[in-house]
């Protein structure tokens, strides 16, 4: 039972570190339930023009928070499903613009862990994922960088493959194409490297890459992650000399980050409750803003 | 085993899904040839605006049709529209039967690529655009509402000019289509009686083109060749032979030539001041009224966005003093309060409607500007209402005429008044679209669009309050925005319709109404 405690809040709040969820190789047992609250904040003061890393006084320091209530469940101990719902504010410290806030993209997911074999203090497993975003609100996508969100469905199909040794170190690596949709933005003609007589932007899609390397300590009580990540839209245009960003943008990011969580399970009152937190600082980008994202949280999980 | 089975479908059932309801994006205004609701067959004797009379432009007599030499060109035009490629056709259903329509869409598009406005050099200082330097950086023109608005009237009067003298000559000479004299010939699109020499495609093809590389030097190569097609199209398409084209070609140089020389000499290459010039307009406004704008961006902007474009040489209105409003409330005035209060309280309580309606017009950077958005909404109406070539110029170039006009009136009373922004005025104070960097009094949008929807409404009388509707809710869309006062854009819309009652009148002694 203390096991499948451990391993229910590890699946609720991994990968969110990454600015994605649903990305580890954790199932929740049949009929338990883990939710969670999570607290991100970005950071940028630099963000990339097409490949061209600039600062914009106008904009000065650009903070993003995202607040991230979730839910896990276990339907069967090999199909799990997920819901999270965003609340994003944004602000500048440079500028006359206003910032925004509001409910982004309702997502919901589906895990199924395809496969998980041990041999010896080795074990190997492989899942797939898919997770489905839609907009809660009628949010302008088209007001970027300050935009909640990008407007727009978008589907995830994922793919997981993990190593472990000896319960102690663990490997993890993901693929992930992202297809997106359109958004509606508010404006009946817009410049994309050709003119559009529309109101409806395509979103580039993307394809992302996560490799992690994991580790326990402390008596399985606490978990330490390391991670490199990139995430890549496979068309787009670039944004202009000066100009505002746009949902039609070709965003591309890489970074790197920590990830600590601590269980609680040794203190009896507490017992069912992680607490979590992590670090991540984009290294490369483009269209994108060069942020430094810190994450709180905590969670809390048990069994119907 | 059934459960990756579910899953995999249910996966391309969302992919369906999502995928569907993706519409294919419109690059330009999807029409089709269409059949011209008049002639105008007395077009010839129409005042045009740079000429004192069509016959000033000369071109040589046609040969007769029974002639060796025309019939040579009608077999030669013939085989020319034999076994047509795939994109000769797709040429010929583009460029259609009124090509201004089309040119009009390829300067909205050159608008919206060059309205970028210059970047800070790193040591704070911002580096202008050079026609004498067009690659820069930054690069020539920045193609801001007052560039975009005289760009589109050069190009509107050329358009025009050519066509009334093509018009002049096609009935003067009588040369009949080709599918007419040579029934074997096929003729892409709607049949009609208008002669066919000179080609009135190439007239559109050769002024447009030269109009718009002298406004976009960095563009020669995609004009040259986006006309070269518009030329063969005229021929795949079955609409005039060579000597038609030839001709045509002529009279688009003359009256290139004579449009390029007015544009010379506008005073347009004086507007974009030195930093004294523009210290000594800011002081003017303060010994006068005691307050001045002042660029907030950072780092700040020394000199305004074209502090004398209020100077430039108008078409239809005598002075530029005649359509200037009197004076702004004083700002810390009753009157300014009422105003500033109803942004700070339209800030606070921005409905999705009002967004919205801030959005659509907003026309800012990087788009086709305002003078823009208005010749998209003439060229739908130019559809709707079946105008042939000859009647769709002259609605483009009364129109950019006094969208013009317009904006060198606002111009002239932004850097005469000189009014602060509500950034500028009100503390804290934050926006939903970006604060342009020029005065407030009177707001461009309103003064652009006052004039656009009346001459608008002269030429399409039953969409008289559709227009006047969009006209006042452009000018609604700046407050909702942030960044004008509801005095900005109430005068402004007042002093566009001003400029616009000079351009109708213009227009009503032209012989069209006739």
């Amino acid at each position: 039972m203390k096991k499948t405690l451990l391993v229910g809040a590890f699946f609720c709040c991994a990968g969110l570190l990454y600015g994605q969820t649903f990305s580890d190789a954790i199932m929740m047992k049949k009929k338990e339930i883990c939710f969670a609250f999570m607290f991100d904040q970005g950071k940028w003061d630099q963000y990339w023009e097409g490949n061209t890393l600039i600062k914009n006084m106008n904009i000065g320091t650009f903070t993003r928070n995202t607040y991230m209530p979730m839910i896990a469940y276990g339907i069967t101990d090999k199909l799990n499903i997920l819901l999270v719902i965003p609340y994003v504010n944004t602000e500048s410290t440079g500028g006359q613009l206003a910032g925004v806030k509001g409910f982004q993209d309702v997502n919901i997911g589906v895990k199924y862990e395809a496969f998980k074999k041990d041999f010896g203090k080795h074990r190997v497993s492989a899942l797939a994922v898919a997770q489905f975003g839609t907009p809660m609100t009628n949010y302008l996508s088209d007001y970027m960088p300050y935009s909640l969100g990008l407007g727009t469905q978008e589907l995830t199909g994922r793919i997981i493959g993990q190593y472990e040794f000896n319960k102690m170190v663990y490997l993890r690596g993901s693929v992930a194409y992202l297809w997106r949709g359109q958004t509606e933005v508010e404006r009946p003609y817009y410049y994309a490297n050709g003119s559009y007589y529309t109101t409806y932007m395509d979103v580039p899609s993307a394809v992302n890459y996560q490799a992690i390397l994991g580790g326990w300590l402390l008596n399985h009580n606490l978990r330490l992650e390391a991670s490199y990540a990139s995430l890549n839209c496979v068309s787009g245009d670039d944004i202009r000399r000066w100009n505002m960003p746009q949902p039609t943008n070709k965003m591309e990011v890489t970074n790197a980050g920590f990830f600590a969580q601590y269980y609680l399970k040794a203190f009896e009152p507490l017992k069912g409750f992680s607490v979590m937190a992590a670090y991540s600082q984009v290294l490369e980008g483009r269209n994108m803003g060069k942020s430094a994202n810190i994450i709180g949280g905590v969670t809390y999980q048990f069994t119907f | 085993m059934k459960k990756i089975f579910a899953i995999s479908l249910s996966v391309v059932l969302v992919i369906a899904a999502v995928t569907s309801c993706e519409n294919d994006l419109p690059m330009f205004f999807k029409f089709s040839a269409y059949e011209f609701s008049g002639l105008d067959v007395d077009g010839g004797s129409w005042q045009p605006i740079l000429f004192s009379s069509a016959d000033d432009i000369v071109i040589d007599d046609p040969v007769a049709v029974n002639s060796a030499e025309y019939q040579a060109e009608l077999a030669a035009l013939k085989s020319a529209t034999q076994n047509l490629s795939g994109s000769q056709r797709e040429a010929v259903e583009y460029w259609t039967n009124n090509p201004a329509i089309r040119w009009n869409e390829i300067a909205l598009e050159l608008a919206a690529k060059y309205n970028l406005i210059p970047p800070p050099n790193p040591d704070g200082s911002y580096t202008l655009p050079s026609p004498a330097n067009p690659q820069g950086p930054p690069p020539f023109p920045f193609a801001h509402p007052p560039y975009t608005s005289r760009m589109l009237a050069y190009l509107s009067v050329a358009q025009f000019d050519g066509l009334i003298a093509a018009w002049y000559y096609k009935y003067e000479h009588n040369r009949p289509a080709p599918y007419v004299t040579d029934t074997s010939i096929p003729y892409a699109y709607k049949k009609n009686s208008l002669p066919s020499y000179p080609s009135d495609g190439a007239v559109i093809a050769t002024v447009s083109r030269d109009i718009l590389k002298a406004m976009f030097p960095l563009e020669h190569d995609y004009l040259n060749a986006k006309a070269e097609e518009h030329l063969n199209s005229l021929q795949w398409s079955g609409s005039n032979t060579t000597s038609d084209i030839e001709a045509g070609k002529t009279i688009g140089t003359i009256v290139k030539t004579a449009a390029l020389a007015r544009a010379s000499t506008d005073k347009m290459s004086a507007a974009q001041t030195p930093r004294p010039v523009s210290d000594a307009i800011k002081q003017a406004a303060i010994d006068r009224f005691g307050w001045s704008w002042d660029n907030q961006e950072s780092p700040q902007r020394p000199v305004g966005l074209t502090p004398l474009f209020g100077q430039v040489t108008m078409w239809s209105v005598p002075d530029v003093e005649d359509v200037r409003p009197g004076p702004p409330p004083a700002p810390g005035s009753a009157e300014f309060q009422v105003a500033a209060n109803e942004l700070k309280s339209i800030a606070k309580n921005l409905t999705e409607k009002q967004r919205k309606i801030a959005n659509w017009w907003s026309d800012g950077l990087g788009t086709y500007t305002p003078p823009g958005h208005w010749n998209r909404r003439a060229k739908e109406y130019i559809i709707k209402y079946g105008l042939n070539p000859l009647r769709t110029a002259r609605t483009f170039a009364y129109l950019n005429m006094a969208v013009m006009d317009a904006g060198i009136a606002c111009w002239d009373a932004k850097y005469y008044y000189h009014y602060p922004r509500p950034i500028q005025t009100i503390p804290g104070f934050k926006t939903i679209l970006g604060t342009p960097n020029f005065p407030a009094y009177t707001s461009g949008h309103s003064t652009f669009s006052g004039a656009a929807a009346d001459v608008l409404a002269y030429i399409f009388p039953p969409e008289t309050n559709a227009v006047r509707a969009w006209a006042e809710e452009a000018g609604e869309s700046r407050i909702y925005g942030g960044i004008h006062y509801r005095f900005d854009a109430e005068v402004g819309l007042a002093q566009g319709r001003a400029v616009a009652a000079y351009t109708i009148s213009r227009a009503q002694q032209d012989g069209a109404d006739n």
